[in-house]
């Protein structure tokens, strides 16, 4: 049962546009599957790697940018981005590597938040390429229905799924959570620890650009101050993943779920108003203070939680 | 026990994400997105507090084809996503047949595009750079002239009084200031002006005094800035205490205008001159009104943002009573032919 | 030629001026992440509430905003103290994959402070109109013949004095009394620290509420110059990791060279490459350092000092 699990919510996710949701749901899901790929992707890198990144934004900016110039420079289908962002996300994630990986804890941290900030700035100034602050609007998009958008996230999601598992139940992923452990342990006993953190990085960095080429193509307007946003992106990746819970499968889609989905509704409460944010971050608070690995990495503590409940 | 409970909870949180769509029979019940948390947020609450006032003027005067108005303020803290979201959400959760409203331009971009593919009409309120309005969106309207006309604005005052040679610009690092700061010095250029330096500062920055030295070294006669508000004031400030003497410093509009600026500016605010779209002073019909209103709810003067709002309710009124039904086709052909009068101007 | 010299002299005054006022924010940063590694984000939302204060003591009690520094340092420890004591210290117990954890909860802790301030103070801009706030003395004034114009402005140079006392009082605190030994024995090694005696769980307490009181005084001395909404916040705490990193953790001489560094550079840059550049120039000023001076300047004053 447990085995079949993913497919069976691949199946299920699989037929719910059939039912006929409304666009605006639709939307919703879909930012919930993007969030779900970018906060999966962090998790290789930060949760079984133990590179805590504040600069995804860096990568998720550059496949956006690459299909987004494709189309603003040579008038391509910015469709072509999503296959064109593995070279470029790659040159990236290696040159921020080379630059940061030898570091630790929370200079490793702040060296990403560096790097998030000067690409941003970056291509708020190369205004010749990439438009400047004026951004690139891709007029006509390919579909007005969001069902095929639908399916190309899912798509890219659930190979995510897939290729993460494969990679943390492969050698692999017993190198990396080795790292993550103790770098100094995991490097004596023979472990090219520079080598896999790159891997995960280079990993991690190219399934977080397909994300992005998607935004592009989805919301069909991109600039350097949404795509490469501090806050709403490097941030907000964080907390989708701590808030699921951290090196677990289904933390980044349940993390996704509440950041998009609850903050969502929480949003839509009428008589709450400007205060919703402060309802969210109250909600975080609790639940970084209660469950501190997460909702689902501390899943059995809930199980108990409502098993005393249940008895009493 | 453990189940109900959960369907409890399922259903409340359910029940609060539908209970927009309740319409009643007699009222009209418009939602607008705008920014009201982020950094944005001074602009989306001054244009909130803008509809409400114009909302309460039309309730009074019976509402819009014998309906109440009543507005809904959706947050959209100025990121596009939430935005789009909006949009998608009144466009076919509420069934809203018309969409108006969002402060920054990239917001409106987001709404427009999705307007423009559901073929419901959305009215640009301040969204102002240019290229928004010219993607053939043929669903997309605008009542914000478009940022080139602030720059045309001021060329031909320094034409006629001024009389410059050179030029120094200076512009903030949005899509706003840039296309501002891009017309200016088109303009500039083809009046025999020369650009001395044309330089861009990323928002919120605290010391302007570098860039202000290299400005004083190249003497010009004018200094442009497109900048909100209290970067502009700023920049005014520091100017003075460098001693820079132009013959004119000129404001783009969106900060000089500003009643903040002059407060915050203090003593440094002489021989200022802004194009501004719109003050209180300006004759338009109903202008005057509305900024004592305004004013006397919260001690303190709009600016064009506001104003904008204020008429971009009316002109949503006009368009609705002139529309033959409430559904989105009909609403296009009304707006389009809109011409009208308001407290913003024609 | 005078003009160059102009221009450069102004922008180096400038750059240093800025600079002292940064030091005073990364000051806070520092001495937090150098105790508890912490990676504080709320840290620009402890300021923005620290220049509320200011505000609103100058517009009620009509308080200049220099003295309300008294006022808004000790209101900003106990918020410190109590956030550390209530939220900080419950998550840091807990054992977990990654320590980051505590990240989400400074960030929800800004995210409400910055959301509170916008519901009672509404996101209006404000900032203090004190008469001396074009106010500046010029070198022509003081000696006709000078060759050239230069500038110090008031209010900014009031701002630098007070942050360099401040600084030399807190290395006074840090280096020469009992309390601030222990902070230092803490931020050097927990567990040694805990087996002579010291309670770093009051230490940490102690050194969040510094912490916090310091960006308080950044505040109280940043209203004169600047302006104030809710959302302010976010720039200042990436200026404070720069000098954090940039000056070494834990080290307020560090911090206050690093602070000046960071500023005459970003003045160069806005001066000599375009303003637009200007925050490039920050971060990678903070990466270098990163890679070439892990431990900042205050590695590099220790290697003077016991270098031979």
């Amino acid at each position: 049962m447990k085995r079949f699990l993913p497919l069976i919510i691949l199946a299920l996710l699989a037929i719910l546009p059939l039912i006929g949701l409304s666009t605006y749901m639709m939307h919703i899901v879909i930012l919930v599957i993007m969030w779900s790929v970018i906060g999966m992707a962090w998790n290789l890198l930060g949760g079984y790697c133990g590179q805590v990144s504040f600069g995804h934004a860096a990568y998720f900016g550059a496949g956006a940018y690459t299909a987004g110039i494709l189309y603003f420079k040579l008038g391509l289908s910015p469709w072509w981005g999503l296959p064109l962002t593995i070279i470029v996300v790659t040159v990236v994630s290696l040159f921020i590597g080379f630059l940061c990986l030898r570091l630790r804890g929370p200079f490793f941290a702040l060296a990403t938040l560096a790097m998030g900030e000067v690409f941003r700035v970056t291509s708020e100034n190369l205004v010749d390429f990439t438009g400047g602050d004026l951004g690139i609007l891709i007029q006509e998009r390919t579909w007005v229905e969001k069902i095929w958008y639908y399916y190309i996230i899912l798509f890219i999601a659930a190979g995510t799924f897939f290729l993460i598992k494969k990679v943390i139940e492969s050698k692999l992923g017993y190198y990396f959570v080795a790292i993550r452990e103790d770098q100094d342990a995991a490097e004596s006993l023979g472990i090219n620890t520079t080598l896999y953190k790159t891997i995960a990085l280079c990993l991690s960095g190219i399934l977080t650009g397909f994300a992005g080429a998607f935004y592009t193509n989805y919301m069909g307007y991109i600039d350097p101050k949404v795509v490469f946003a501090l806050h709403d992106i490097s941030i907000v990746t964080i907390m989708v993943v701590m808030v699921g819970g951290v090196a677990t499968y289904w933390g980044p889609v349940i993390g996704a779920i509440i950041m998009v989905f609850l903050a969502e509704i929480i949003r839509s409460i009428p008589w709450l108003g400007v205060a919703h944010h402060t309802f969210f971050g109250i909600l975080l608070i609790v639940i970084i203070i209660f469950l501190s690995n997460g909702i689902a990495g501390d899943f059995p503590k809930i199980k108990r939680l409502f098993r005393i409940r249940g008895t009493s | 026990m453990r189940r109900f409970s959960i369907i409890v909870v399922v259903a409340f949180l359910l029940s609060l994400f539908c209970s927009g769509t309740l319409l009643a029979q007699d009222t009209l019940k418009l939602s607008i997105p705008l920014p009201l948390t982020g950094t944005q947020a001074k602009f989306g609450e001054m244009e909130k507090r803008s509809y409400e006032i114009a909302a309460e003027e039309i309730n009074a005067k019976g509402g819009i084809k014998g309906k109440k108005v009543v507005l809904d303020f959706e947050d959209s803290q100025g990121k596009p996503e939430i935005s789009r979201s909006i949009a998608e959400k009144l466009i076919d959760v509420k069934k809203q047949p018309v969409i108006f409203g969002d402060y920054s331009s990239s917001c409106s971009k987001a709404i427009a595009a999705v307007a423009d593919e559901r073929k419901v009409p959305y009215l640009v309120v301040t969204g102002a750079a240019d290229d928004i309005t010219q993607q053939n969106y043929k669903y997309v309207f605008r009542m914000n002239p478009p940022n080139a006309l602030y720059a045309i604005g001021l060329i031909s005052f320094l034409k006629e009084v001024v009389k410059p040679k050179t030029i120094v610009i200076l512009y903030e690092s949005s899509d706003f200031g840039t296309s501002g700061a891009k017309d200016m010095a088109m303009h500039a250029e083809k009046m025999g002006m020369k650009v001395l330096v044309y330089e861009k500062y990323e928002k919120g920055a605290v010391d302007f005094k570098p860039i202000l030295s290299k400005v004083k070294a190249a003497k010009p006669d004018v200094i442009y800035m497109v900048s909100y508000v209290m970067d502009a004031a700023l920049l005014m400030r520091q100017i003075k205490e460098l001693r820079i003497d132009s013959k004119l410093f000129a404001g783009g509009a969106a900060g000089f205008a500003l009643p903040e600026f002059v407060v915050n500016a203090k003593d440094a605010s002489e021989y200022v001159v802004t194009a501004t779209l719109w003050s209180p002073q300006v004759k338009y019909k109903g202008a005057k009104e509305y900024a004592d209103k305004y004013k006397k709810l919260f001690k303190d003067y709009p600016s064009y943002h506001g104003a904008e709002a204020y008429s971009a309710l009316y002109i949503i009124k006009d368009v609705l009573e002139r529309a033959k039904s409430l559904n989105p086709e009909d609403i296009r052909v009304a707006m389009k032919a809109t011409k009208m009068e308001t407290a913003f101007g024609p | 030629m005078s003009v160059q010299i102009e221009v450069f002299l102004q922008t180096l005054i400038a750059g240093l001026l800025l600079g002292g006022l940064y030091a005073l924010i990364g000051l806070g940063m520092t001495i937090i992440m150098g105790v508890m590694k912490i990676i504080n984000l709320a840290h620009g939302e402890l300021m923005m509430v620290a220049m509320y204060i200011a505000y609103w003591v100058f517009v009620l009690f009509h308080i200049d905003p220099y003295l309300s520094v008294f006022i808004s340092m000790p209101l900003l420890f106990f918020l410190g103290v109590g956030l550390q004591k209530f939220l900080i210290n419950p998550v840091l117990k807990v054992e977990s994959i990654l320590p980051e954890n505590q990240v989400i909860l400074t960030v929800g802790i800004g995210m409400v402070l910055s959301n509170l301030a916008t519901i009672f103070f509404t996101s209006d801009y404000r900032s203090t109109p004190v008469d001396y706030a074009t106010k500046a003395w010029y070198l022509t004034d003081y000696w006709k013949a000078a060759p050239f114009e230069l500038s110090l402005s008031f209010s900014w140079t009031v701002s630098f004095l007070f942050a360099v006392i401040i600084t030399v009082l807190l290395w006074f605190f840090l280096t020469k009394t009992d309390m601030g030994k222990s902070i230092r024995a803490t931020a050097q090694d927990l567990d040694a620290a805990l087996l002579m005696g010291v309670n770093v769980k009051k230490m940490r307490v102690i050194t969040f509420g510094i912490g916090a009181s310091l960006v308080g005084a950044a505040g109280s001395l940043f209203i004169p110059i600047y302006y104030l909404y809710p959302a302010l916040g976010g720039q200042f705490t990436l200026i404070a990791f720069v000098i954090t990193i940039l000056g070494g953790l834990g080290s307020t001489v560090g911090a206050i060279i690093g602070g000046l560094i960071l500023g005459v550079f970003e003045a160069m840059t806005a001066t000599y490459l375009g303003m637009g550049w200007a925050p490039v120039g920050r971060f990678l000023i903070f990466v270098a350092a990163l890679i070439f001076l892990p431990g900042g300047v205050a590695s590099l004053l220790r290697r003077k000092r016991f270098g031979k």
